[in-house]
């Protein structure tokens, strides 16, 4: 992987786009301006003096004050407000680029399975406008329209309300309970929804597959644990003290498909043939037993032997309804 | 000493003297005049570091989306010294109609975030810094969610330029149901997600048209800078169609356990059961993937047609047990 210069570029991006911005807003005050792009006031300020240097070589190929940025500096120091008084080349944003023109146009894509989002005439309105302001023409993207799931909209609307919900789960382990749930946060990896919630039962915030709720059901019951309050983590399955460690053997092609159960650190040994050995964290071995089962050639469980046990039996009860099958077949 | 002049305040200063040109800049005039060049140019002496700087610039400017236009001299087609540098500023600025509502930009705003954790975040963290260039205020419509494309393949970056750029790539790929990896040279045409899965299209050496899950490329993937003419049409959504047409006509029927995580997730996913809740129609665009997941079922599930199916589920089980089951004996 090629080292990317992002600072330099992402500096750039600003200077390209704070400058328009300052254009159209005249008199803005260096705190509004830093809220708005995201820097200290004090950032903003510094930005600002740094831009009234630059410009073009003029009509005698050097820059003379006439060819410089240059702003209001009384209303600065009195009044903390920027008022650009001399301009240079540029009054609007740049355009996208393709590249960025067409991640954005495939992540607006793929929220049209969002409930919330899923006005369908605003987003195709919104793609065209990106496809026309790109410097070039965006790479092909495109995402189907997977099923939006009705319960999505539901914990949405609850998530806003403030209110807790309730419903049937049904966990790894096969066992199926009633959850009461203050919402906190809907979450997505590719086409699997997440909430992550205060779960009543548990006492702590436990995560939950959308699509293994049932009888879903916003209650009156206002929720006691709020996002503001909970600040909940980037990772979605924090490694526990109670994890399990599995010594498992994975091919070298499958390491991709497999790398959200390798740690940042996981120590990838060769084991010949084009395998590795390391080791993994599961919270229990009901989740293994089916991604191994998914893996078939590509995985074995090494250790310890109740979890190639589990793995086994699963496989084998599931290889044992053919015979079954077979003999009711006559 | 004269100043050092930061790399993006020696970019931006390129940008507004390529704006401000009308017939375009010479090298030689770019680096004796702009600043953050001339400090360091000499002009009886050797430039060749400057020149090298001067083509990182270049190249930093095109990865924005700035247009960068050469102009060959008149008279002179191809002579790289007399030639000339330009952006126009129509084809640079963003046009004047196209303005963001609070709404729509709280939608690309998360839009932008679906790519958090991928190798377009950078790309992401500039569009969304050129949006603010409008100051429109999302209006927080989206709060809430938290959408990610996982994107683990570091294959999406190489192959959108490709894609972008005409250009063929090779990668190692490890077709589903396969143990090994083969190599692949590909015309790449389109990008695109289906049921939750990135797949690209590309033509092959005999001008095929395949489609490889960017989750099976096992290694980089490469440009072989070798151009092409690619052939007209919105290939992304011909893609899609084609991928849903097969989808539609592929069909198994497999008996699941009531109440089961299978009968669960696979009947959201494929639509409803039969009456009794136990037969289930799956659809599959590809044998090998759909035998992969039903196997992760375990005794869930159990495929009653086509046949091939069956068989292909049934032998994953027995792999799968035989690889796990310590026997007897065994050391």
């Amino acid at each position: 992987m090629s080292p990317r210069p992002a600072y330099a570029a992402d500096r750039l991006a600003f200077l390209l786009s704070v400058v328009p911005y300052l254009i159209d807003h005249p008199g803005v005050t260096v705190a509004d301006a830093a809220a708005h792009f995201g820097l200290t006031p004090a950032e903003m300020q510094a930005q600002v003096e740094r831009i009234t240097g630059m410009g073009v070589p003029g009509a005698t190929k050097t820059y003379g004050p006439e060819d410089l940025f240059d702003i209001d500096w009384d209303a600065l120091d009195t009044e903390g407000r920027i008022y650009i008084t001399n301009r240079v080349v540029i009054d609007d944003a740049p355009r996208f680029s393709a590249r960025e023109a067409a991640a954005l146009i495939a992540g607006l894509q793929y929220l049209q399975s969002v409930p919330g989002s899923s006005d369908s005439a605003v987003l195709a309105g919104l793609i065209a406008k990106l496809a026309r302001g790109a410097s070039a023409v965006p790479p092909s993207v495109a995402i189907d329209r997977g099923a939006a799931d009705g319960a999505l909209a539901v914990v949405r609307d609850a998530i806003a309300a403030g209110i807790r919900v309730e419903f049937d789960y049904l966990n790894a382990r096969g066992e199926r309970e009633r959850r009461p749930v203050d919402p906190l946060r809907l979450e997505s990896r590719d086409d699997v929804w997440y909430l992550r919630g205060w779960c009543q039962l548990r006492g702590d915030v436990r995560v939950f597959r959308v699509d293994r709720m049932e009888n879903l059901r916003p209650t009156d019951v206002p929720a006691e644990h709020t996002p503001d309050e909970i600040a909940l983590s980037e990772t979605l399955f924090d490694p526990s003290a109670a994890d399990l460690v599995v010594e498992v053997r994975l091919a070298e092609s499958a390491i991709p498909a497999f790398a959200e159960y390798l740690s940042d650190d996981a120590k990838l040994e060769p084991d010949g043939d084009g395998f590795v050995r390391t080791s993994i964290r599961v919270a229990h071995f009901h989740t293994l037993k089916r991604v191994a089962g998914t893996m078939a050639g590509l995985l074995t469980v090494l250790g310890p032997p109740e979890a190639r046990r589990a793995v086994a039996d699963w496989a084998a009860a599931g290889a044992a309804r053919y015979r079954t099958a077979g003999a009711e077949d006559g | 000493m004269p100043r050092i002049v930061p790399p993006e305040e020696r970019q931006f200063a390129l940008v507004l003297a390529l704006l401000a040109t009308e017939q375009g800049l010479t090298k030689e005039q770019i680096l004796s005049t702009v600043d953050g060049y001339h400090q360091k140019y000499d002009p009886n002496g050797d430039n060749a570091n400057l020149e090298r700087q001067f083509e990182r610039d270049k190249d930093a400017l095109r990865e924005l989306g700035i247009p960068l236009e050469t102009v060959d001299a008149p008279g002179e087609p191809g002579n790289n010294q007399l030639q000339s540098y330009r952006v126009s500023k129509g084809d640079y600025e963003l046009p004047a109609d196209i303005t963001f509502t609070p709404t729509e930009l709280s939608l690309l705003q998360l839009a932008g975030t679906v790519w958090r954790e991928g190798s377009l975040s950078g790309d992401m963290r500039r569009a969304m810094i050129k949006l603010r260039a409008a100051g429109v205020e999302p209006d927080g419509s989206m709060l809430g969610y938290a959408p990610r494309l996982k994107q683990l393949e570091p294959a999406f970056a190489p192959l959108t330029q490709a894609i972008e750029r005409h250009e063929a790539v090779t990668f190692p790929y490890l077709r589903p149901g396969r143990t090994t990896a083969r190599r692949h040279t590909i015309k790449p045409l389109a990008l695109f997600q289906f049921r939750g899965r990135w797949l690209f299209m590309g033509l092959d050496g005999a001008g095929r048209k395949l489609n490889f899950l960017l989750s099976r490329i096992v290694g980089d993937v490469v440009s072989t800078r070798e151009r092409f003419d690619p052939p007209a049409g919105d290939h992304s959504t011909e893609a899609l169609r084609e991928l849903e047409e097969l989808w539609q006509r592929n069909t198994a029927t497999v008996a699941v356990e009531p109440g089961s995580d299978a009968a669960m997730r696979l009947g959201r996913r494929y639509g409803g059961t039969t009456p009794d809740g136990r037969l289930l129609v799956v659809h599959y665009s590809d044998l090998a993937l759909l035998a992969d997941e039903l196997a992760g079922f375990g005794p869930e599930v159990t495929v009653i047609e086509p046949d091939q199916v069956k068989q292909a589920v049934l032998s994953r089980l027995e792999a799968t047990e035989w690889a796990h089951r310590d026997r007897e004996g065994a050391a």
